[in-house]
């Protein structure tokens, strides 16, 4: 390479590690993303890291501690680029499903008691930009190696990565699958982003919605059509915000304020 | 047009005979999924099937393909790999929605990758038994006198067979014993009778005349609006209609390197960034829109242009929207000017 290999760190907060898990995993190019980066930082990979000037951040994981605030403030602060991966990063994650609701503190104590945290001071969790400002999202739970690798070969060669946007019934309908939400089954296809290939529904297993919420989806009438499928409405919205975390609990709450009064 | 006649229990030896000039592909169904797949012979097909979930547009232009490589030099075409196929088995309604792709992407601008996919392809269309969702004699499109190579119309006792092309003859050449010309009276009368029987198996009923006014009527409708309350923006019924043909083309390079491939793939004016412009503009940032574009499209606009609606009444959209959004629903909701549940 002639020109500098851009400055790369790969950081994980709140989360299973399974985003970094899966960039290990991208066996047959590791040598090639090593070398065509210079990896400052990327505690899961090596033990030698270097906390600087950085042109690219990888962040997985969601932000629940108050450590974890100020850690990822300093990292966007010293990032030209930082991109979130996976889900938790993304929207939230998991233990984000029930954000909002304002009975954290209640769960908090049920799980710890009245033991005292000196670790950190525990916050309910959120997605990276509810704290900093994000230039790019890798959604996926985990992510994906071809849009990782996708994403990182563009911004080697200094251009702009595209990511579907688009939702899985897009991909789902490549794979030539009949809809399996027409035909009646509690599908997330229509809310959740592409990307994924649209594995569950050519498995013939319903979409969970692992990828995230779209950035135009219709909750409101997935959940009136669930709902005249029979579903039962407290089962829809906790399948809704499994993997929807901090996105989709904004865009509940006209539905479930009209659900708590009916 | 030249019609023959061939003895049903002939066409498996017919087909087998075909595979000379390419591959064969047919109809089949395989875990509830109607597709077309390549086979060895007749018995793999599935002739019953009314509607394959994607229409044949794949084999033309498949949903994802490479258009080139390229690197600092240039790039190189990816042309020269596409098998010879024989798709066997396709409905006149699938028929006219490739004749509609024809004059987009061989007359109106000339598209090399869906040329030489053409080129390569034989159509051998196939009667077929109208569903509940079939509603091709209101667009016209219940039978097909052009875009095929040949076209099979089963009676029963034997099949008539249209030969539409020369490259359909050469086919035919290749078992010529199997065809006769010498038809009579009763294949007449029992064609005659078939276009009848036909006619009353359908379930739709579906009036389009006077569509084209009635979406000009409609255009500011609160009909709209209503119907993006429900659509999910999911796109799906742009992936199963034959005649939408949009895409979106994306690079992809290699890691540490500029060398890469430039990726073509199907898109559709039902999601919001297929709309969005550089600078953050959106000029159909509304569901609402995009739905009243998607279908001013297909039947009044197109009509305009090709004199006939880019519908060909497959029902597709009718047999996967999950929020039963489709050219039934809708052009029932801008007559009645109600959406109905």
């Amino acid at each position: 390479m002639t020109k500098q290999s851009p400055k790369v760190g790969i950081y994980g907060f709140t989360g299973c590690a399974g985003d970094q898990l899966m960039i290990l995993n991208c066996e047959d190019q590791l040598v090639d993303l090593f070398g065509a980066t210079e990896i400052r930082s990327f505690l899961m990979a090596k033990s030698d890291n270097h906390e600087g000037e950085l042109d690219v951040a990888f962040v997985e994981g969601s932000i629940s501690t108050d450590h974890q605030e100020k850690k990822l403030i300093d990292i966007r602060a010293r990032s030209k680029v930082l991109i979130a991966i996976g889900g938790c990063a993304c929207v939230g994650g998991p233990q984000a499903m029930m954000v909002g609701d304002g009975k954290w503190e209640e769960r908090f104590k049920k799980v710890y008691g009245n033991a005292k945290i000196t670790v950190a001071k525990a916050n309910e969790a959120k997605p990276l930009d509810a704290v900093v400002k994000v230039d790019m999202y890798i959604p996926g739970c985990p992510i994906d190696k071809t849009e990782f690798l996708s994403a990182v070969s563009k911004l080697v060669a200094g251009k702009h990565p595209y990511l579907y946007q688009f939702p899985v019934c897009n991909e789902c309908r490549w794979k030539e699958n009949p809809c399996i939400l027409y035909a009646g089954k509690f599908c997330g296809g229509p809310l959740t982003k592409a990307g994924c290939g649209a594995i569950c529904p050519t498995l013939g297993l319903p979409c969970v919605g692992c990828w995230g919420p779209t950035d135009d989806l219709n909750v409101s009438s997935e959940y009136q059509l669930l709902k005249e499928k029979g579903y039962d409405p407290d089962e829809i919205m906790k399948k809704l915000r499994k993997f929807g975390g901090a996105k989709l609990a904004e865009l509940v709450k006209d539905i479930e304020k009209k659900g708590a009064k009916a | 047009m030249m019609i023959l006649k061939m003895k049903k229990e002939d066409l498996s030896t017919f087909l087998d005979a075909v595979k000379e000039w390419g591959e064969l592909w047919g109809p089949t169904k395989k875990d509830g999924k109607v597709s077309f797949s390549k086979v060895d012979s007749l018995s793999q097909m599935d002739l019953k099937a009314t509607r394959t979930i994607i229409p044949p547009k794949k084999f033309l232009y498949p949903p994802r393909f490479t258009m080139f490589d390229f690197d600092e030099n240039g790039y190189v075409e990816r042309t020269g790999d596409v098998p010879k196929r024989i798709l066997f088995g396709i409905h006149p309604c699938d028929i006219h929605g490739v004749v509609i792709m024809d004059k987009l992407f061989l007359e109106t601008y000339n598209d090399p990758y869906y040329r030489e996919r053409r080129e390569k392809t034989l159509l051998l269309g196939h009667s077929c038994i109208p569903d509940d969702k079939c509603m091709c004699t209101a667009t016209g499109t219940d039978f097909i006198a052009e875009g095929f190579d040949l076209f099979f119309t089963d009676l029963k006792m034997s099949y008539l067979v249209w030969v539409g092309s020369t490259k359909g003859h050469d086919l035919i050449r290749l078992k010529p014993e199997l065809f006769s010309r010498a038809l009579d009276k009763n294949d007449i009368l029992n064609y005659t009778e078939y276009r009848k029987w036909k006619n009353t198996q359908y379930k739709t009923n579906l009036d389009f005349t006077g569509m084209p006014d009635i979406f000009e009527l409609g255009y500011s409708s609160p009909v709209w609006d209503k119907l993006a309350e429900k659509c999910l923006s999911c796109g799906q019924c742009s992936m199963v209609c034959p005649t939408c043909n949009c895409y979106n083309v994306v690079d992809e390079v290699e890691l540490g390197s500029i060398e890469g491939t430039r990726e073509r793939f199907w898109d559709s004016c039902m999601f919001r960034e297929y709309s969005l412009v550089a600078g953050g503009h959106n000029f159909r940032d509304k569901r609402a829109d995009r739905l009243r574009l998607w279908y001013t499209h297909k039947l009044q606009a197109y009509i305009g242009e090709f004199g006939k609606p880019a519908c060909v009444g497959c029902g597709r959209c009718v047999a996967t929207c999950p929020v039963d959004i489709n050219v039934v629903t809708v052009s029932q909701a801008l007559k009645e000017q109600e959406v109905g549940k």
